[in-house]
């Protein structure tokens, strides 16, 4: 449905955000991770014709959307990581405008906006100026102009940023339900949005698709190569100048620590069973190189 | 703390420099430099004392170029200036810099103190197109650097200084901060800087009648001189080229230095004088809008299960109507009861006054009250942060059309009396010129804001274009109020509406080509 071929971005300055990266997508949602600065966001707005690719194409349903962006643009709900609204505006009145920008019948319109809103809770903030807005108010009426039209790809990005934990779960969970039969790409830095949600998972950094795999996939990819080790917490700090760390906890005893490594970091290390969080942070950080504190922890 | 000044103001002047923009504003300063230097034959001039000027040695090209500085560059620089405070609040350094010790005072000189970089730095470019143009023009190549830099140490730099503490001033007025500010510059430049090139001005603002006199008495002593000669500084197209004579300079006095060193002096005084109201980026202070992350959450009730997606299927059908509506909705809000009451009266005075000021008087004055909210057009979605929301959406043309239209209802609104006025006394042509004005006036608008994505551009160029005309300057009436006979002398509406239908097609081949190209500097 929407095949994103060998796409390049270079900014100016000749910053390489995208980098002959290729994306095939079908109903399902894939679940971008990567670090900040790894070319998710420029991704983004590659796949939703707001910035046009350096080089390669992206195509919808076989048309060329950077030739021809309206092609996709009626059919797609886009939320990006930082938008404003006119803050004269009430929510009704802005979703109305923009239902009107997709070319939606005012009846339709109407109807559709006071279920988005009840959806995304805001039917009592409705009335109210856009500019005395909370970030987390706003990035729901976001999400509601995103699902004005019922779109079949949806691409949010960073989507539950400033959202409260009861939000981010409603949204977790419409977002799946919106998957079942279109195309959604979720963008984020948070592992765990991701890990309940995504079917599909690609890993990018640098500009570059990393991995891409089921849960699943890139779980079995992972076994075999995390530990769990309790150590001194001098030797924690010898620990994590060598090897990647992905969890420490002082306690008690001493420091327990969660290590990425394809060999036990130490003796008394145990093997542990992977989450996509080890998986993650195994694939986008490399390993320190061998200190001289790695040899007094041996 | 002087440290502490000179860092940020550094910072802030190293940010400016690496715009684009900044390159832009040092060609202006190159042109205007070049301008300031005409060749011999040239008829169009900006110094012209009698029909004469100097010879182009040091002292005249210094003193000639220094003064279209310190006239030009108090208008321009205004402009380029202009937005230190508001970039801060902007991008959130502002909230960064008030948490640290730097005191409110230190913090506003460092702003002007970056403000006077940048202007000095295009007063510098100036001086040194001024040396290249004393060697081009090659009546006398010997370049005296003190003969060619002194006109601009004490007369463009003190007018630099003052432009700087100007810019920073109307930053801090929470009435002047914004359109208001710029489109109110224009007029305040014209009494002061204008303004003081007459005798019966209290002060010599700009420092040319002191190098009037200069002029006046090397002419006198040459017997150039006539009782009726006069002095013009400006842009102006002479009926013949101008004639040269030797001219050594003008004297530096100390009645003259004092009066520089107290611009200055003033200069810096308007600098600290916001220290007393400024709100250091604190929205509970002063009138700044708290943006979103500021803003505390309303009490909503807890949010329900999620109980599924929305049961309504979208339709589709013609929504140019509704696109209007919102454009016309988001302007309306903008627009304050004081606008409104404001609009108002001027409706009352279209409607009362004589018939012969009707042109004259009501249309220019219903036609320059709506300038903030036409200069929003096409800026907008930029400034409210939503290019990347809209940039998703189909049919950029159609909302573009829409909002010119909205852009016309505010031009056709306010001047509605005026062309029932001249419809009633059967004025044709006036109405024929109406037309062509109200269909130029969002279509510059609309342009000005897509062009540059700033609503500047529009709030600094149509109260000149508007004073012109209201000044009786046929050529740029474009809306019939410079009358000749009783018919409007101006362009002929056609050519205006020609004109406007260009600009209209300028803006949507912008929203064409920017289109699907919308690219961000962030990576």
């Amino acid at each position: 449905m929407l095949e994103l071929i060998d796409v390049t971005k270079v900014y100016r300055g000749g910053k390489r955000a995208v980098d002959t990266m290729t994306m095939r997508l079908g109903p399902g949602m894939l679940g971008l991770l990567g670090p900040n600065g790894a070319g998710k966001s420029s991704l983004m707005r590659i796949a939703a014709t707001i910035t046009r690719p350096t080089s390669g194409k992206v195509l919808f349903d076989g048309v060329d959307v950077v030739a021809r962006p309206d092609a996709l643009r009626r059919h797609l709900g886009y939320l990006p990581q930082d938008f404003g609204a006119h803050p004269n505006l009430t929510a009704r009145e802005f979703l109305s405008y923009l239902a009107a920008a997709k070319g939606m019948s005012a009846r339709s319109s109407k109807a559709r906006i006071g279920e988005l809103l009840e959806l995304v809770n805001l039917t009592e903030a409705a009335k109210r100026p856009l500019g005395g807005y909370s970030g987390g108010m706003l990035r729901r009426v976001g999400i509601a102009q995103a699902l004005l039209a019922d779109p079949r790809v949806i691409i949010v990005d960073e989507p539950t940023a400033g959202l409260d934990p009861q939000e981010r779960v409603r949204f977790r969970t419409m977002l799946a339900d919106l998957a079942a039969d279109r195309v959604v790409m979720l963008s984020t830095h948070i592992v765990s949005d991701i890990e309940s949600v995504a079917s599909d998972i690609a890993v990018v950094a640098g500009g570059r698709l990393l991995r891409r795999g089921t849960p699943d996939e890139l779980l079995h990819m992972a076994r075999g190569r995390v530990w769990d080790l309790l150590v001194s917490p001098a030797e924690a700090d010898a620990v994590r100048m060598g090897y990647v760390v992905s969890r420490m906890v002082r306690t008690a005893e001493g420091v327990r620590l969660r290590v990425i490594s394809d060999a036990p970091p130490s003796p008394g290390a145990v093997p542990a069973a992977p989450d996509l969080e080890d998986v993650y942070l195994g694939l986008v950080q490399p390993a320190p190189a061998p200190s001289r504190a790695m040899g007094g922890l041996r | 703390m002087f440290r502490s000044i000179g860092g940020l103001a550094l910072g802030d002047f190293r940010d400016r420099v690496r715009r684009p923009v900044y390159a832009v504003t040092l060609l202006a300063a190159v042109i205007l430099g070049y301008l300031a230097v005409p060749d011999p034959q040239a008829r169009l001039v900006i110094m012209n004392i009698g029909g004469y000027r100097g010879v182009y040695d040091s002292a005249y090209v210094g003193t000639a170029t220094a003064l279209a500085a310190a006239l030009w560059l108090t208008l321009g620089g205004f402009y380029v200036v202009r937005g230190a405070i508001e970039r801060d609040e902007r991008t959130g350094v502002g909230r960064l810099v008030a948490a640290t010790p730097l005191r409110t005072p230190a913090y506003l000189a460092a702003k002007f103190l970056s403000n006077t970089m940048v202007l000095g730095s295009m007063v510098a470019v100036l001086a040194a197109t001024a040396a290249v143009m004393q060697f081009a023009r090659a009546e006398d190549r010997a370049i005296d650097p003190v003969a060619l830099l002194t006109p601009f140490v004490v007369i463009a730099l003190p007018m630099a200084v003052a432009t700087a503490a100007a810019a920073l001033l109307f930053e801090t007025l929470p009435l002047l901060r914004g359109g208001l500010g710029n489109a109110g510059w224009f007029f305040v430049w014209l009494a002061v800087a204008v303004g003081s090139l007459s005798e019966r001005a209290p002060f010599d603002v700009l420092g040319a009648r002191h190098v009037v006199e200069a002029l006046r008495a090397a002419m006198v002593e040459q017997g150039l001189w006539k009782r009726h000669s006069s002095f013009s500084l400006g842009l102006t197209e002479e009926p013949e080229p101008l004639k040269s004579f030797p001219w050594d300079g003008f004297p530096l006095t100390a009645a003259f230095l004092g009066g520089r060193a107290l611009l200055v002096v003033a200069a810096l005084a308007v600098v600290l004088l916001p220290a007393l109201w400024f709100g250091r980026f604190d929205p509970a202070r002063g009138t700044l809008r708290p943006t979103p992350q500021q803003a505390a959450e309303p009490g909503l009730p807890p949010a329900p299960a999620y109980r599924g997606l929305p049961a309504t299927a979208p339709a589709y059908g013609n929504t140019f109507g509704r696109l209007l509506a919102g454009e016309l909705t988001v302007i309306v809000r903008e627009a304050t009861r004081w606008w409104w009451l404001g609009a108002a009266i001027l409706a009352v005075v279209g409607l009362a006054v004589p018939s012969g000021s009707v042109a004259a008087v009501a249309l220019p004055l219903a036609w320059v009250w709506p300038v903030l909210l036409w200069s929003r057009l096409g800026t907008r979605h930029q400034s409210d942060g939503m290019e990347g929301l809209i940039g998703a959406y189909p049919a950029p043309h159609r909302r573009l059309l829409a909002e010119w239209t909205a852009g016309l209802a505010v031009t056709v609104l306010p001047g509605l009396a005026p062309l029932l006025r001249m419809a009633a006394s059967g004025d044709a042509p006036g109405m024929a010129a109406w037309l062509g004005g109200a269909l130029l006036i969002p279509s510059l608008a609309l342009a000005a804001g897509i062009l540059t994505r700033t609503p500047r551009l529009f709030q600094a160029l149509y109260p000149a274009l508007w004073y012109c005309a209201f000044n009786g300057l046929a050529p740029l009436d474009f809306m019939g109020a410079v009358r000749d006979g009783g018919v409007p002398a101006g362009p002929h509406p056609l050519a205006v509406a020609a004109l406007a239908g260009l600009l209209l097609g300028l803006t949507l081949l912008t929203t064409t080509v920017r289109g699907a190209a919308w690219t961000t500097r962030r990576a």
